[in-house]
């Protein structure tokens, strides 16, 4: 039995002698590998970047939304039942938590000057800096009193600011929502996007104000409110915090059966997208996956014909004293030979895509050195396994019948 | 004097019941070290399948061979790849060089498959290229040689191992009158230095240099001739 530093050798000098048949032969394997190596790279970095945006809403956050999921499963409108007055009573009456920052929500046209633009206009309380990890970078937050006192001031987003001020100091400054004058108190600190909505693009006024002159509605219950932000004393405390928040809603609002409201921790929020994203990722991998098995048979195909052409040449081999094994060895080596350099270049160009991801998007695409090890280890497992067959068809061949073919 | 083939009763069959053909029937054959003995005998008339079993390519169906004192008609296939890389130098028609090596590395070629380490198989196919006149050809590819140059370069692979037999199958077959005179000066030279070489042909100035003939006809041994004088008459008589 030839040893394997020698039946390499000879695999190598076969290889080179059909440069572009070996080239091509590797093309399935290289896209294979190359696809995989991208694919399960942009998807970690897609879920790191979805991790990372929920990350941002602030640490031990819950969220009390209305409604429950199946309601809004099934499409139907939102009921309005969540009131400024369970915020305040969850901030009063919850032990667990730290800081409830309710919120009004509408689309609202901002206007200074001649400058008009669409914002996200937001009544808040003075937790929500604290609750959403959200400082002022100039002027001042919201104060207990501009809530008490429904003042007719306003917290910019970055964005907000930049848009309609430029470089003109907004502090101080009137701007008009829903026709209605607003004193610019602060800027708040660019916070980014969040799932692709963009977070700067805010205007924050007292809830208060928001309530009685911008929104208006009031619910049964009393001051209606698009959802509540709450935070935890720390991360021990979150799943106290969800009970607590559920029993106390539950006796205001004088529910039965169905909750008329949801909590949402943070880490259920980054399961789902974490579920999602997995999900994703499994796919790209398996449709990757694909192609690299497509390589495989392109290699087989190959070396089948290679096997039929070097008929006269496996002949004399044999007929010199090459045994089965020999044969067989010469071509498995082959094939894996040019799986595993396949595999390499393979992965060199999706790391390359990879980083290419990482560099233009916003995702924090990355490939781990063990998926780099794994799939040069598989496509030299796809060599192995699709060599065999031409490998076995070689060895197998009569020697007389091989060299007499022309 | 030491006897390196030994066929006894040899016969072999191909196919079964009606198909049946029987290309060998009960062969006696024995030859000496040292012997220079060519193979003829018309197509069909079983001196390839005796090549063959000859040259451990192939079983016979019954009767005994010895090659060199080792029975080899029950060896499995890569007991009898072990024997042929030892014992038996081939030379083929069509030079069977392959194309992607040089004539250093094809000569090597039987030595990787002996596990010679790498320093002796250069050192020992540089000695039998020498020995067959192409010295000066070492690093040459098969397609940068003539076709005399790369029948050399087999015959330089065929004795490389150093074979106790060296058997060529028609190996002037593919070369002109000229080269085929440099092709058999080598076989005539190695035999004189104590080779024992058989050698299938179906040209008789050929077979006419070495110095016996056995004639195959129908699956047998038809003359087993010591003396080769009159054989052109006998090659005219049989074509």
């Amino acid at each position: 039995m030839v040893d394997l530093a020698e039946s390499t050798k000879m695999a190598v000098k076969t290889l080179t002698a059909n440069k572009l048949r070996s080239a091509l032969t590797m093309l399935g394997i290289i896209i294979g590998n190359a696809s995989v190596i991208a694919m399960v790279g942009i998807g970690q970095g897609a879920q790191r970047y979805a991790a990372e945006q929920f990350e941002s809403l602030g640490p031990n956050t819950l969220f009390i939304i209305p409604g429950n999921d199946g309601g809004r499963r099934g499409g139907r409108e939102v009921p309005r039942t969540l009131t400024y007055e369970d915020a305040q009573a969850i901030a009063s009456q919850v032990p667990s938590i730290a800081a409830v920052a309710p919120q009004i929500q509408s689309q609202q046209a901002a206007v200074y000057g001649n400058r008009d633009t669409n914002a996200t206009v937001m009544g808040a309380t003075p937790d929500f800096s604290v609750v959403r990890s959200f400082p002022v970078e100039q002027g001042r937050f919201i104060t207990d009193e501009d809530v008490q006192r429904r003042t007719r001031v306003v917290a910019l987003g970055s964005d907000l600011a930049n848009t309609l001020f430029g470089t003109t100091n907004p502090i101080g400054q009137q701007i008009r929502i829903r026709n209605i004058s607003f004193e610019v108190i602060g800027v708040m600190e660019a916070k980014g996007a969040f799932l692709g909505t963009n977070q700067d693009d805010v205007a924050i006024i007292p809830i208060t104000t928001m309530a009685s002159q911008i929104t208006g509605n009031v619910s049964l219950y009393g001051t209606e409110v698009t959802f509540i932000s709450a935070m935890a004393r720390d991360d021990q405390s979150i799943n106290a915090a969800q009970f607590q928040i559920s029993n106390l809603l539950r006796l205001r609002h004088r529910i039965v059966n169905t909750d008329d409201f949801t909590i949402q921790t943070q880490r259920d929020a980054l399961t789902i997208v974490g579920n999602v994203t997995g999900a994703l990722t499994i796919m790209l991998a398996a449709i990757a996956g694909i192609s690299l098995f497509v390589g495989g048979i392109g290699i087989m195909n190959i070396m089948l014909v290679s096997v039929r052409e070097r008929t006269q040449e496996i002949g004399l081999r044999k007929a010199i004293g090459a045994s089965q094994s020999d044969i067989l060895s010469q071509f498995i080596i082959e094939a894996v030979i040019l799986a595993v350099i396949g595999g390499a270049v393979g992965t060199g160009i999706g790391v390359g895509g990879v980083s290419l991801v990482g560099a233009v998007t916003p995702l924090q695409a990355g490939v781990s050195p063990i998926a780099i090890v794994v799939a040069v280890g598989v496509s030299g497992s796809i060599g192995l396994f699709f060599g065999v067959v031409p490998a076995k068809q070689a060895a197998k061949l009569d020697p007389i019948v091989a060299l007499r073919s022309a | 004097m030491q006897t390196i083939i030994r066929l006894k009763d040899v016969s072999k069959v191909y196919g079964e019941g009606n198909t049946e053909v029987k290309a060998l029937s009960a062969v006696n054959l024995t030859i000496q070290s040292g012997e220079y003995c060519a193979i003829m005998g018309p197509s069909g008339s079983g001196k390839s399948t005796a090549m063959n079993i000859i040259g451990c390519l192939d079983r016979p169906t019954s009767g005994r061979y010895d090659l060199d004192g080792i029975d080899v008609s029950r060896l499995s296939d890569d007991d009898l790849a072990h024997i042929r890389n030892r014992k038996i130098g081939f030379v083929f028609q069509q030079f069977h060089l392959l194309p992607q090596l040089s004539a250093m590395e094809n000569v090597m070629l039987p030595m990787v498959y002996a596990s010679v380490p790498l320093e002796e198989r250069s050192h020992r196919a540089e000695e039998a290229l020498t020995r067959v006149g192409l010295g000066n050809r070492l690093n040459n590819r098969p397609n940068q040689l003539s076709g005399g140059q790369q029948q050399r370069v087999a015959i330089a692979r065929a004795i490389v191992n150093r074979p106790v037999l060296l058997l060529a199958d028609e190996p002037t077959g593919a070369l002109d009158s000229k080269t085929t005179e440099e092709v058999m000066e080598i076989f005539a030279e190695l035999n004189a230095s104590g080779m024992t070489v058989v050698m299938v042909t179906h040209e008789a100035d050929v077979a006419s240099q070495s110095r016996r003939v056995v004639w195959f006809r129908d699956g047998q041994v038809l003359h087993d001739h010591l003396d080769p004088a009159d054989l052109n008459q006998r090659a005219i008589a049989a074509s």
